[in-house]
């Protein structure tokens, strides 16, 4: 009786809808990001000249005279306004400018930190998923059983603890104790496997939380049951109905803790002397970068743009349904 | 294949919820329990198939084909689902599993399905053809209407070709013309040699599918017998009551009270209204005034458009063309509206008593009042101190009719409020609200598709036909 029409149109429309709203995001966040970063840099204490001179010739040799050299040679004397209209211009232009400190081209490093940043933060979502999702979809079966608890135990301790304590566990034990997996590094297969998991023990948590939840919630559902009554087998009506269905909204949920994984990337890259976004970041603050330190909080805004788009087509694919009702019939 | 049951009970700890005897099924003779909410005849049907809540035992034998089952085990009958019976449940729309295609759900149900899956599809496309249901096969569950939404569960139910079949509650918020169809389904299934255990409050469908009838109240069977004798000559008094319940038999006279049509104020008046969904036109130049103190009817089969008219007269939707003028004694809260699913009309975490308590601060009211109104429409004071799940879906909606009489409303727009309640509780909830319509003098609009409700309760009655292939639209929703 009560249902919502509207004309018909494409299958397409809804993700080109995403997309449209998502592009509109991204560049409003360009905007944002890059001044309040402007912003903040200049409003942090010590004169940004005495550090950048800092950075490129060593502390022993910073003098006022080089410091001055510094300054004059990239226009740090000109009126804050003016700097932020130049970075916002050559942006405009896709160029991210030079390294301050190295001298070197912002794109090319940024694109090697993003890369092995990519490849970190996929590694712990994947493990967490594959973790925490089973652990979970076996606790929601049982709901009160023995794997349940030990779950609701696990949740609550994996938040207890925050990553760059975790980290440091993890670092004692598998690296200084056991000798078994490298302390940091990058390069070799071993390197990820502790930075990796130090973020996907805190996701994991959370995901088998949800998951468990939302099963034991999904295997009341009306339709679970019609399922079994069909002639399902229990193996059949937990692949074909509840799977999916938890699916859809455990999907929802990595998109929220996505923010969680980034925020995490950058503790944990610096921990672990990961070369990431996160690590490259926190020593261009240091060194007081400018355009490094923009580009990567750039790089960093924009891959939670982008990681929230591709989690809401892969929402829209999952569940058909209407995301907004637009008509009452 | 005929059925038999024996020293059938339900129960909750101690308290019985069903105590039935012997009960006969033969194949080709339907039989259809009717009775109020909570009488146990739901409970009955998920005692046969083993679905029971885990909180109940069952316990009774079960005869098919030769072949016992104790009752009290749950799991010996799981193996008969879909093959030997089969159950189709209630709200279609629920039971249809949101992120599936109408085909592909029809199709798990097949025997073919783990063996040759193409097979399973090809047969459940050829089903749902069958059905009047071609295009809807590609179709989610969320673009079906109330109606096909059944067929679907339907095919899905039968494709196994179980021989028994049980229906728990089909009709619940169908339009007269899908259950026609419904029945005829249900008729099918009887005649092509299956057995039917129809459970349902609704005497029409009793009706249509002849065979036996059994009355339940209060977990036990007080009156049987083929439904021609039962439905029209009842013997036990609770079955008269029953009958007695249906709106084409209400003798109330405050029925048909209510001013005049032309005597009072304007309240709402449409101008010239137009209103179309994907390219149907669902009413237009339709110009109409409410005026205080009138009852009126907007009646019509499911997608006539008369939800949408009412939201348009309501302002909650702005129409095509035309305009909608409220009169001032409408404003500050004193136009109410009734949903027909009170469960969703309360916070469902919130304690009855704070979502009273809140409409009472926010208006000002006097505290007192919700007391005397509960007392007048004969609901228990410490019903407000649970939640609005623990309560029953009439006790609800009388809750509901409190919550809007209480701001002293000039018009209450009440848009299918009984369609999911049995016939008594449906007779008990209607002539409260029209008892506290008539006390407080207010105006009454009330959206059904019963064309005998809107007459046992209206003056005036304004049909809307039916939209063009409404039934068998399948929506483009997006």
């Amino acid at each position: 009786m009560n249902a919502s029409t509207t004309t018909p149109r494409s299958p397409a429309a809804p993700a080109l809808r995403i997309l449209r709203q998502r592009a509109v995001q991204a560049a409003a966040v360009v905007v944002l990001v890059s001044t309040a970063c402007f912003a903040i840099v200049q409003s942090l204490p010590g004169d940004i000249a005495f550090r950048i001179a800092a950075g490129r010739y060593g502390y022993d040799q910073v003098t006022a005279a080089s410091a001055d050299t510094v300054r004059a040679e990239l226009g740090l004397d000109r009126p804050a306004w003016q700097q932020l209209l130049d970075w916002l211009g050559e942006l405009l232009a896709l160029d991210l400018g030079t390294s301050l400190v190295t001298g070197t081209s912002v794109a090319g490093e940024l694109g090697l930190y993003l890369s092995s940043s990519l490849q970190l933060a996929a590694a712990a979502l994947a493990l967490a998923l594959a973790g925490g999702a089973t652990v979970g979809a076996l606790a929601g079966a049982r709901p009160g059983g023995i794997l349940d608890r030990i779950t609701t135990l696990w949740v609550s301790a994996a938040r207890a603890l925050p990553p760059f304590l975790l980290g440091l566990v993890l670092i004692l034990f598998f690296s200084v104790h056991l000798g078994v997996l490298p302390a940091a590094g990058h390069g070799e297969a071993g390197n990820i496997v502790l930075p990796a998991a130090t973020l996907a023990v805190g996701l994991s948590g959370l995901f088998a939380r949800v998951t468990r939840d939302t099963v034991v919630q999904i295997r009341r559902s009306e339709y679970v049951r019609f399922a079994a009554t069909k002639g399902l087998g229990e193996r059949l009506v937990f692949l074909r109905h509840v799977l999916r269905n938890t699916g859809v909204t455990l999907l929802s949920y990595v998109g929220v803790q996505l923010l969680i994984l980034i925020e995490g990337v950058v503790v944990v890259e610096s921990l672990f002397a990961w070369p990431g976004l996160g690590h490259s970041l926190v020593h261009a603050i240091f060194w007081r970068d400018i355009p490094m330190i923009q580009a990567t909080a750039l790089a960093l805004a924009l891959l939670v743009v982008a990681l929230n788009t591709v989690v809401d087509l892969g929402a829209l694919a999952l569940d058909p349904r209407p995301r907004r009702r637009e008509v009452v019939l | 294949m005929s059925m038999r049951l024996t020293h059938l009970a339900v129960r909750h700890t101690d308290t019985p919820l069903v105590e039935v005897s012997d009960l006969h099924f033969e194949p080709g003779r339907p039989v259809t329990i009717v009775g109020e909410s909570g009488s146990g005849k739901s409970l009955l049907a998920h005692a046969i198939m083993g679905t029971l809540a885990a909180e109940l035992t069952a316990s009774g034998n079960l005869t098919m084909d030769g072949q016992s089952y104790d009752l009290a085990d749950r799991a010996n009958r799981r193996r008969l689902w879909g093959r030997a019976m089969s159950l189709l449940p209630q709200e279609p729309g629920l039971a249809l599993d949101p992120t599936m295609r109408a085909r592909e759900q029809v199709a798990e149900g097949a025997g073919s399905f783990t063996t040759d899956r193409r097979a399973a599809r090809r047969s459940a496309g050829t089903l749902l053809a069958s059905l009047g249901l071609g295009q809807a096969s590609a179709a989610f569950p969320h673009a079906l209407s109330g109606g096909m939404a059944q067929r679907v569960a339907f095919a899905a139910a039968t494709i196994g070709d179980a021989p028994v079949l049980i229906a728990d509650e089909p009709s619940k918020g169908l339009d007269q013309q899908a259950r026609a169809e419904l029945a005829k389904l249900l008729k099918r299934h009887v005649d092509a040699g299956g057995s039917l255990l129809t459970i349902t409050h609704d005497l029409d469908l009793a009706r249509e599918l002849a065979g036996d009838v059994l009355v339940m109240k209060d977990a036990h069977i007080v009156e049987r017998g083929p439904a021609r004798r039962v439905l029209t000559e009842p013997a036990h008094p609770y079955t008269r009551r029953l009958l007695a319940a249906e709106p084409a038999n209400w003798t109330r006279p405050c029925a048909h009270a209510g001013a005049p049509a032309d005597a009072g104020e304007p309240l709402i008046s449409g101008e010239g209204l137009a209103k179309a969904f994907a390219g149907q036109q669902l009413f237009s130049d339709l110009s109409l005034t409410i005026r205080a103190g009138e009852r009126v009817s907007l009646s019509g089969p499911s997608g006539s458009g008369k939800t949408t008219l009412g939201n348009v007269l309501l302002r909650l939707l702005p129409p095509d063309t035309g305009y909608v003028h409220h009169a001032e004694a409408l404003h500050g809260g004193r136009l109410q509206k009734l949903y027909q699913d009170p469960a969703v009309a309360f916070p469902s975490r919130i304690l009855l008593r704070d979502s009273f308590g809140d409409v009472i601060r926010r208006h000002r009211l006097e505290p007192g009042r919700l007391g005397k109104l509960m007392a007048s429409l004969r609901l228990a004071p410490d019903l407000l101190h649970r939640m609005p799940g623990q309560v029953s879906g009439g006790e609800l909606q009388r809750l509901a009719i409190i919550r809007s009489m209480l701001l002293e409303p000039a018009l209450v727009f009440a848009d299918e409020p009984t369609s999911r309640l049995d016939l008594i509780t449906q007779q008990e909830t209607l002539s409260c609200l029209m008892d506290q319509a008539d006390r407080q003098q207010c105006a009454l609009v009330l959206v059904t598709h019963d064309d005998a409700l809107a007459d046992a309760v209206t003056r005036r009655r304004i049909p809307l036909g039916p939209a063009e292939n409404a039934i068998d639209r399948v929506k483009t929703a997006g």
